[in-house]
């Protein structure tokens, strides 16, 4: 038993009464007046902290309208004890004392313990109490009565006093108010005109920028146009001088064939004639040539060096095709992807997967060439964003676009052990099923295939192997079990 | 173990303090709540096909709520019936000149009653009209009437040890620990913040109370510190209907609920539930410890059965 060292002292006491109680005896009595403190009655101090909640709780006047027994119920719960309570209602004036203890039928034997004085005080002031408090109280309710009443009265004079001088208040300043509120409104009209002026600046303002915004882009976009036509046209200066090359070619062949018939009949005559001719011929290729080379420096893509005769259209192939042309740089080549890329997906997808390319592109610079760059581009996706979907789309997408090279330089590692794609379809498979809600909403058509067709998908993905590669492997496995998990739940 | 078939719903159960093998039991119609009642004074018999004999059956026109065995006549009854009147019944005089005396006085139905183990003269009745009352078997009326409380008063028990001390749980949510000399209660504290429903005092220490309440929880108090108890025993599902303590063990205490359970507790221990028995099938409103026999117990609930069985077997066993 968890006793207190104090409680034990009563204790003994108790045992006392307790035998007495046995032995029925006359002195039965005495002995109990004398240990009467039993243990039975609260022996802790009045805790002053709540006898003052008690006070204030009494001295609300919604309480003062609640019937006496529900105070001290209400006291009662919530802990106080009798002599906390008592004391509280001894300090606020209004409240009645003990009622209750009226209604207790004694049967004498009142014993002078230390409880009972502190009751018998208020029992005994409750005979002396019940005329004098009636009379207090109905003085009290007839003097609050009167009150009321003069204090009603009292307010009423002052509500009118006040409102009839607010309304002459209001009256002498109304006028003027209104007037000036008038010129107000019509110099707001001004205003407002002014500001709807300066409005339209700012709007014009506005559009005079986006329109010369536009010019400017126009601008860009011809001389991209000039750009083009201008190549083409070299294009044609090019074909244009290899013909006329051959030309001179099979002039001089035919030259040389004539000089030596010639040379049969007139040696010296033959030779002054050749001598115009390939001074006229060679001025003239001299002199396209040169033409040729002016105009050659300002292209920057021509490639340097080489005149390998490779039509534009011809290396766009070869881009698309994934071969890069042999003398070009991969950032040359991403760039060139870029914009058929961009004219290939009409999604927002690939333009993240394009400038994505970029990025990594960029920052590989040229050393990798043993991996092919698209093939570190979707690496480095991947490890940028773990989204499947993203990289399902994008594989799919590369598939599609790109043919697989003709020979494979890297073969993808194993797959791993199933472990650590439990382990890793554990951690992402709330990620990707969350993300596969977000990314629904977006991406139009790709997902709701990938879905449904990912059994057929794999075998496909795992024949054009364009795009899988050694970091995406154990994801891929792991997305196809999350993605399948998922189609047997919805299943 | 023997089961008996009450016809209406049981209310409460007390053995005998003067025969091993008999009990009362307090039934009312309807679950209490419109119509008759019955008191059934049964007898345990050797018999196992016959295992219950009714001594005696006593209808009331309404529905009895509890029963309290007198401690100085082996054959008196107390009967607290939910018209306000209490009843006193004497098996031994034939039925026709039962009921002896019909008390009425409480102006609304009464809760429970308790006779007094040391005075044996004199026995607590407590009502719903928030008052509790103190009779004598000789006199036609109380001898006082204890009005504190806010709400009804759903029980009154007894001290064991000192004979004039009482404790009354109520629905004001506060238990009152009460000296019959004093004018008025000597203790009042709030132990659960709902409805408290029952309490009892341990048999061996005189200063420990257990309360039970709408809460669902049992708490073990030491009315000399009473701001904090000594434990709190959760487990039962729903509203704790009665709590006894054990006449033979000390830290043994048996609470019945309506969750349909009958709990075992022992609140000295961490785990306090000993052992839980639901073979009701309906609320178990009434449950009792036997002075005679140790670990003999019975329980009845408005499944309209009484069982009697030894603590550790099943109630359910034959």
């Amino acid at each position: 038993m968890s006793t207190n060292s104090p409680p034990q002292n009563q204790g003994a006491e108790s045992a006392q009464p307790a035998a007495n109680v046995d032995q029925q005896g006359a002195t039965e009595e005495p002995v109990k007046q004398s240990s009467t403190p039993s243990v039975f009655v609260n022996s802790e101090p009045m805790r002053e902290e709540q006898v003052q909640n008690a006070v204030k709780f009494l001295s609300h006047p919604r309480v003062k309208g609640s019937p006496v027994m529900y105070r001290r119920s209400f006291l009662e719960k919530k802990g106080l004890t009798k002599e906390e309570i008592d004391e509280a209602f001894r300090r606020v004036p209004d409240s009645a004392p003990t009622v209750q203890t009226g209604g207790v039928t004694q049967d004498g034997q009142v014993k002078s313990s230390s409880n009972i004085q502190q009751q018998a005080q208020p029992q005994a002031l409750q005979p002396g109490l019940p005329a004098s408090t009636g009379v207090n109280t109905s003085s009290a309710t007839l003097s609050r009565s009167r009150f009321h009443w003069s204090h009603a009265l009292i307010a009423i004079g002052v509500l009118a006093a006040s409102g009839a001088g607010t309304a002459i208040v209001v009256k002498n300043s109304i006028l003027p108010r209104l007037k000036s509120w008038i010129r107000k409104v019509v110099v707001e009209d001004d205003e407002e005109l002014k500001k709807v002026d300066r409005k339209p600046t700012l709007v014009e303002e506005a559009a005079q920028a986006a329109k010369s915004a536009a010019a400017a882009a126009a601008d860009v976009a011809k001389a991209s146009q000039d750009m083009l036509i201008s190549k083409e046209e070299e294009r044609k200066h090019f074909v244009e001088v290899v013909s006329l090359l051959d030309k001179q070619v099979q002039e001089m062949k035919s030259m040389t064939n004539a000089l030596r018939r010639m040379e049969g009949q007139d040696l010296r005559i033959t030779q002054t004639n050749t001598k115009q001719l390939i001074v006229n011929g060679n001025g003239k290729a001299d002199y396209d040539l040169h033409s040729v080379r002016s105009t050659s420096p300002p292209v920057s893509y021509e490639p340097p060096g080489s005149l390998h005769p490779k039509s534009y259209m011809e290396i766009m192939n070869m881009v698309q095709r994934g071969e890069k042309p042999s003398n070009t740089r991969p950032w040359e080549v991403g760039q060139v992807q870029n914009s058929s890329t961009q004219v290939l997906h009409a999604q927002g997808s690939g333009e993240y997967l394009n400038s994505k390319v970029q990025d990594s592109t960029q920052s590989n610079g040229d050393g990798d060439d043993a991996l092919p760059w698209w093939q570190k581009k979707n690496a480095r996706i991947r490890e940028i964003d773990n989204e499947n979907e993203y990289n399902g789309n994008g594989s799919t997408y590369g598939a599609a676009s790109y043919q697989p090279p003709p020979q494979r330089t890297w073969v993808p590692p194993q797959p791993p052990p199933i472990a650590m794609a439990e382990a890793a379809e554990a951690i992402r498979r709330p990620k990707a099923a969350a993300q596969k809600d977000q990314t629904s909403d977006t991406q139009s058509v790709g997902n709701s295939s990938d879905v449904s067709d990912e059994a057929t998908r794999i075998p496909r993905r795992s024949e054009s192997e364009v795009v899988v590669e050694g970091g995406s492997i154990s994801s891929i496995p792991s997305s196809v079990e999350i993605q399948e998990d998922q189609e047997l739940k919805q299943e | 173990m023997p089961v008996f078939k009450t016809p209406f719903n049981g209310y409460s159960v007390k053995f005998s303090p003067f025969y091993e093998d008999r009990l009362a039991v307090a039934t009312s119609q309807n679950f209490g709540i419109l119509g008759n009642g019955r008191l059934h004074v049964l007898s345990l018999s050797p018999n196992p096909s016959q295992p219950f004999t009714e001594i005696a059956a006593y209808d009331t026109a309404d529905g009895i709520y509890d029963v309290s065995w007198s401690e100085s006549h082996d054959s008196l009854v107390v009967a607290a019936v939910a018209d306000g009147s209490v009843k006193l019944y004497d098996t031994a005089l034939p039925p026709t000149s039962n009921p002896i005396r019909s008390l009425r006085e409480h102006t609304r139905e009464v809760h429970s009653a308790d006779y007094n183990p040391l005075r044996r003269d004199s026995f607590l009745t407590s009502s719903w009209d928030d008052t509790v009352k103190l009779w004598t078997l000789d006199r036609p009326s109380s001898i006082r009437t204890f009005k504190e409380h806010s709400y009804c008063v759903y029980s009154a028990v007894w001290n064991p040890r000192h004979a004039d001390v009482f404790a009354s749980a109520s629905g004001d949510c506060t238990l009152r620990v009460w000296d019959v000399r004093e004018p008025s209660s000597t203790m009042v504290f709030p132990p659960h913040e709902f409805e408290v429903l029952t309490c009892d005092w341990n048999k061996y220490d005189d200063c420990i109370i257990a309360t039970a309440s709408v809460d669902k929880s049992i708490k073990i108090w030491d009315v000399r510190s009473f701001r904090v108890p000594i434990a709190v025993m959760n487990g039962h599902g729903y509203a704790v209907r009665k709590v006894r303590f054990s006449p033979h063990v000390r830290n043994l205490l048996v609470s019945c609920s309506y969750d349909m359970t009958v709990c075992v507790w022992d609140f000295m221990v961490e785990d306090a539930l000993v052992s839980r028995y639901d073979h009701h099938t309906e609320f178990a409103v009434g449950v009792d410890m036997s002075v005679l026999v140790e670990g003999l117990m019975a329980s009845t609930g408005w499944d309209e059965l009484v069982y009697v069985w030894q603590h550790g077997t099943d109630p359910r066993a034959l």
